[in-house]
């Protein structure tokens, strides 16, 4: 059993905590523009969007690494908790809109007025999310409902491996084709955007934004803190344990359809408050935000970074992500096949991803040397490491 | 004798000769009679008279003079009227041509006169003239030799419920021979004599547009009910009886069609997921590969099939049977392309992680990827037109029930293909193979069979199919980079759904998916229809977690 | 063999059809308390399927399962049969390749199972020599802390005994603890089986014919799902209808 937070691990963690939460901001908002140091408001957004991601990514990880359930549908609790989020922003809007009415464009553009009469054109459910109370809670609640109801239909029916990845797959694109329904309330194609103010506060200022930031540090520093917590108790243990051996789980007692409901259920509210803080910071939640491929690209992340680590998924969510927006911009054409093939690679050749490249260099000198001495050594297995277990 | 009757023919013959010449140049008289009469009611009454005769000339002019293309030419205070000649002079000008004889208009020195259109004045038209003008010329296609402008002027006809037009039907009627048009016919005098004073004829009318079950009429019917409804003095209680009896009779009849359509769709739908999927049950179901690629794959049929037509309108010209034989080819070639792609695929990625099926899911990803970039950069972003073969275009009409080819061929298609399929499995010893790897590949390898090759086989067939697939889906939707997406979620449904490694699971529930789609389509449109179809597989997964064809097998253990 | 008589397990009459299949076939047994019970037959005899039935992994068409005098396995599910103190070892070494031995153990030492309680749970002094003892009785105190997944093939069939042990079962099914190993190896195992027998009932499938001489009192025959013959390891042998079914003398199998 590992210890939670040993000395040095505590060490690097509050270096890197105060560097993200203390001197990215400050640089941001008391150096000159002029100075090299400088980082943009733009930038500094557009970090916050990288933490939400990481923390996106940690939900995965917590799924698909430690109890090996690879979900293709934690985009959709991502988009939940910003559509939870949105609902409340599109009310504070207030006036300020393009119809200058007291309920959000869309509505108005789709004639709700005459749809829902009796309150004035806003649907009954958009109405407790003036409260932004009630808008938070909903953040959690909501996709922990829509979570706890399928993970208990297909733990029940015990559905997993691929059948689980295809089955939450199928569950994406439903709701995706939900959300873009008019009807369905919630802006349709364009969903919820054009957001005015945040608990009262403008959305557009560098302060606001810059609080943004920090929030999406403190959430990533908080969410690494739990799973690290989670993951070193004996939860944890039996986490891996069911990834590596159901049976032998199930047949020592454990239930285990309760172990991976309460997993699903935690990792679909760590994406869910990702995506609330995502939100405010890009300005716009629509429906293909819940898109089957968003929530394979998060998959990427971890399979790069390298998952079943705590740390590998961060790094993979902010390099792979900084890389887009280089590539997207130096060559747009390129990059589908720049992520598709990292992708290949990274499934090929580093199953534990940028982690653990220093330890396959080291084994792969190691193996180097040891042929060079003329040693006789088993046949190249590249592709089995450690760690990784194959599913059955 | 036979010399008599010899010139007895030939004076016959003559005969009926100036007789058609005649005609011909009577009626070019009396439209110049009509385009100069200044009465207009006059004018009426000649134009529709004029309906009766049957030369082109009369087709021509009236078409000319309702667009103000009848020009007056005035010489020695004669106002003859002509056509502008459709050849043009280097000035824009053009020769004009009189009505009266079809020769060209000439001046003191015989030399034809060059007219330009800016200088002319047309013949004068109102609003009243147009209309007659275009409903005698709606007459004039009642008799055209192409079937269908003729059935939909006859039903166009009908509809402005006319009586003046009876006689005209009725002697149009006597002429026919066209069964759909006789019955267009029939439809129309019914469908007009609605309108008649006398109680019987309309009674009858209504009894004759039941029997012929008219569905064109079902709102002229629905509104002859509410009108007698609210007159009852001059409609009995008899006629609204029998309106709603013939409703009735044709609501019922439009029922079962409805019926016989949407199964007919539902099976072709599902013939399509069909086709789709069956490449994945292959590899997903038999060999337990995740192939996230399968879609682009698919892709690389419909595009195969793109080409394919390209390089034969190249080589053969747009159109012509040889042209046509391009389907042919494009499904072959799409086969062969895509089973090339899959083997690639297979040897260099997913060889390596047959023992790991979700990374084989998320590497296969990684192609999908690649593959939609690679059909962007080379055949664009937008969809590219993939036309269909003359033979595949058009469709069957049976008791108002269309029955479309490309939808007729999926299906026919389908079936063969599950049927090769099968007879691939279970009667060739590449099948035996297949299936022996499928239950227990290490065994298999030891029994000698080489598990690498059949692995390879498999696959490659199984992308082939996918390719098949595509090219049909050509015929059917859009050929664009994301085809691939649009399927790839229902065809991993129905593979689970049908349960793995069964052909019979697979082609059921592509029944099941594909009928119920289309029945729920209608009601709750295509969007709401799918997303009930997808809660309903995740529902019937609880009952049976292993799909409607599990084979059930003694436990394994890990 | 009286009906009156508690014993620990009861098959009575069971029946279970895959697909036209009869795996088992009426099917009869009766386990004392404490008693070691190995069970051969051929293959496709139904050895598995039974043990599938008891755990209740698979669920039997017809016929009477029961723990003890009142416990009716069949309405219950894998885990809830495990916490009746029932524990399984599965033919091939199932353990967690990514912990510690002496984790695999922890995870498998008796007490409560629930979500909330692993989330807080800590290894106290008397679990610490509860595992102490287990390592010893299977022999791997020395490799407590060394990743499970590099354990040899023999040592982690006993670690997965020992994670049976641990459990502390009142009934331990044992498939095939020999398979795979050395001569010296299933010896050993052969002793630590024996070493159990009377603390717990253990059921043990085998068909390594020296190590069921080695550790069998009494021996149950199985055939195509039915019990064929039951006895010491000398009456078994020389049981006619045990060698035609071995040995296909009249009918093939």
């Amino acid at each position: 059993m590992t210890r939670f937070l040993n000395k040095k691990e505590a060490l690097i963690l509050a270096a890197v905590s105060f560097l993200i939460l203390v001197v990215l901001p400050c640089l941001n908002a008391f150096l000159p523009k002029e100075s090299f140091f400088h980082i943009s408001d733009f930038t500094i957004t557009v970090y916050g969007k990288y933490l939400c991601y990481a923390v996106l990514a940690l939900g995965v990880n917590l799924l698909w690494g430690y109890t090996g359930l690879l979900s293709l549908g934690q985009c959709l609790f991502f988009a939940l908790g910003g559509y939870a989020l949105g609902m409340h922003l599109m009310l504070m809007i207030g006036k300020l809109g393009q119809y200058q009415k007291d309920i959000p464009d869309f509505m108005v553009f789709l004639e709700f007025e005459t749809k829902y009469p009796e309150t004035g054109g806003l649907p009954r459910h958009w109405i407790p999310f003036r409260s932004p109370w009630f808008a938070l809670l909903m953040v959690v609640v909501v996709p922990a409902l829509v979570a706890y109801i399928f993970g208990f239909l297909a733990f029940r029916s015990r559905i997993k491996g691929v059948y689980f990845s295809i089955l939450s797959q199928a569950l994406t694109y439903a709701a995706c084709l939900m959300f873009f329904r008019n009807d369905f309330t919630f802006g349709g194609n364009n969903g919820l955007t054009d957001f005015k103010f945040i608990f009262g506060h403008e959305i557009n200022t560098a302060g606001t934004k810059r609080w943004l930031y920090i929030a999406s540090g403190i959430l990533l520093l908080s969410v690494y803190l739990l799973c690290r917590w989670l993951t070193s108790t004996k939860f944890g243990l039996i986490q891996r344990a069911i990834r590596d051996s159901e049976n032998r789980v199930l047949f020592s007692g454990y239930a285990t359809a309760h172990f991976k409901l309460f997993v699903f259920v935690l990792s679909a509210v760590i994406c869910a408050v990702g995506g609330a803080l995502y939100v405010p910071q890009v300005g716009i939640i629509n429906p293909s935000e819940m898109g089957t491929e968003k929530s394979l690209e998060a998959v990427v992340w971890c399979a790069v970074g390298g998952r079943g680590t705590l740390i590998g998924p961060i790094i993979g969510a902010i390099s792979v992500n900084a890389m887009k927006s280089w590539a997207t911009r130096a060559f747009a054409e390129q990059w589908l096949f720049m992520l598709g093939g990292m992708f290949i690679l990274a499934v090929l050749f580093m199953p534990n991803g940028i982690v653990g490249l220093p330890a396959q260099l080291k084994a792969l000198k190691e193996r180097f040397s040891k042929r060079k001495n003329g040693e006789e050594t088993p046949p190249a297995t590249p592709l089995e490491t450690p760690g990784v277990k194959t599913a059955e | 004798m036979i010399r008599f009757f010899r010139s007895f023919l030939a004076g016959f013959l003559l005969l009926a000769a100036i007789s058609q010449a005649s005609a011909a140049s009577n009626a070019r008289n009396d439209l110049v009679a009509a385009i100069l009469s200044e009465d207009v009611a006059q004018q009426t009454e000649m134009i529709k008279k004029l309906a009766e005769t049957n030369e082109p000339i009369v087709v021509q002019v009236l078409s000319a003079w309702r667009l103000s293309g009848v020009y007056i030419h005035e010489a020695d205070d004669k106002k003859i009227p002509f056509l502008l000649d459709a050849q043009l002079n280097s000035d824009g000008a053009a020769k004009g041509a009189r009505i009266a004889d079809g020769e060209f208009l000439k001046d003191a020195d015989g030399k034809p006169i060059w007219f330009s259109q800016s200088d002319l004045t047309a013949a004068d038209t109102n609003s009243k003239l147009r209309k007659t003008i275009k409903t005698t010329l709606d007459f004039f296609s009642l008799a055209d030799p192409n079937l269908k402008v003729r059935r939909d002027a006859t039903i166009k006809l009908g509809q402005e419920q006319n009586l003046d037009y009876i006689p005209n039907f009725e002697a149009k009627l006597a002429k026919e021979t066209d069964k759909e048009t006789i019955r267009a016919l029939k439809e129309a005098i019914s469908l007009t004599q609605l309108t008649d004073e006398k109680k019987e004829t309309r009674i009858a009318a209504l009894k004759q547009l039941g029997d012929s079950k008219s569905i064109n009429s079902m709102n002229f019917l629905q509104d002859f009910l509410k009108k007698a409804k609210a007159d009852t003095k001059t409609y009995s209680a008899e006629e609204i009886r029998q309106t709603e009896a013939t409703i009735d009779t044709i609501e019922k009849y439009m029922a079962v069609g409805n019926f016989v359509g949407t199964s007919f769709r539902g099976l072709s739908t599902a013939a399509v997921l069909l086709i789709a999927a069956l490449g994945l049950a292959i590899t997903f179901g038999l060999m337990g590969v995740i192939n996230m690629a399968h879609g682009e794959i698919m892709a690389v049929g419909a595009y195969t099939a793109y080409v394919t037509q390209n390089l034969f309108k190249e080589w053969f010209g747009a159109t012509g049977g040889k042209f046509d034989m391009y389907f042919i080819v494009a499904l072959v070639m799409s086969f062969l392309t895509a089973a090339a792609a899959g083997l690639i695929l297979e040897r260099g990625i997913i060889r390596f992680l047959y023992k790991r099926p979700l990374e084989s899911l998320l590497a296969t990803w990684g192609v999908s990827l690649v593959l939609q970039q690679i059909f962007r950069s080379t055949f664009g972003a937008a969809n590219v037109q993939v036309g269909s073969p003359s033979w595949l275009s058009g469709s069957y009409v049976i008791q108002d029930v269309l029955f479309a080819y490309n939808r007729i061929f999926v299906i026919v298609f389908a079936v063969l293909i599950v049927y090769g399929t099968y007879l691939l499995l279970t009667k060739t010893s590449l099948g035996l193979q297949i299936r022996a790897v499928m239950q227990n590949r290490n065994m298999a390898a030891c029994m000698g069979v080489r598990t690498d090759r059949v692995n390879m086989m498999t696959f490659a067939f199984g992308s082939g199919l996918a390719g098949m697939a595509g090219a049909c889906m050509s015929q059917l939707a859009n050929v664009g980079p994301s085809l691939g997406q649009n399927y790839i979620v229902d065809c991993f449904m129905i593979v689970v759904l049908g349960g793995v490694g069964s052909l019979g699971g697979t082609v059921s529930a592509s029944l099941g998916v594909g009928v119920t789609n289309q029945v729920l389509e209608p009601w709750l449109g295509a969007v709401l229809g799918k997303i009930i179809v997808l809660g309903g597989i995740i529902l019937f997964l609880q009952w049976r977690p292993a799909g409607l064809f599990a084979t059930k097998s003694r436990s394994l253990d890990g | 063999m009286t009906q009156k008589k508690e014993f620990i397990l009861t098959l009575e009459g069971v029946n279970k059809t895959f697909d036209g299949f009869k795996a088992i076939n009426d099917l009869n047994l009766y386990m004392d308390e404490g008693e070691l019970r190995v069970i051969i037959g051929p293959n496709g005899a139904g050895k598995s399927t039974m043990l599938d039935i008891i755990t209740g992994r698979t669920q039997p068409d017809t016929g009477k399962v029961e723990f003890g005098l009142k416990t009716d396995l069949t309405e219950l599910n894998e885990y809830q049969i495990n916490r009746l103190g029932i524990g399984r070892k599965f033919q091939t070494p199932s353990v967690y390749v990514d912990h510690t031995v002496l984790e695999n153990i922890w995870l498998s030492l008796e007490g409560t199972r629930s979500v909330w309680s692993t989330l807080f749970a800590k290894i106290g002094s008397t679990q610490r020599d509860r595992i102490q003892e287990v390592l010893k009785t299977i022999g791997l105190t020395e490799r407590a802390n060394v990743k499970a997944g590099t354990l040899s093939h023999g040592q982690k069939q006993w670690l997965e005994i020992g994670m049976l042990l641990a459990q502390n079962p009142k009934l331990l099914l044992v498939d095939e603890p020999a398979a795979g190993m050395t001569d010296e190896e299933t010896a050993k195992t052969g002793e630590l089986l024996m070493s159990l027998a009377g603390k717990h009932s253990i059921v043990v499938i085998e068909h390594d014919m020296v190590f069921v001489r080695q550790i069998a009192r009494k021996v149950t025959v199985l055939h195509q799902g039915h019990v064929l013959c039951e006895g010491s390891v000398d009456e078994v042998q020389n049981d006619e209808r045990v060698i035609e079914v071995y040995l296909g003398r009249k009918k093939k199998h």
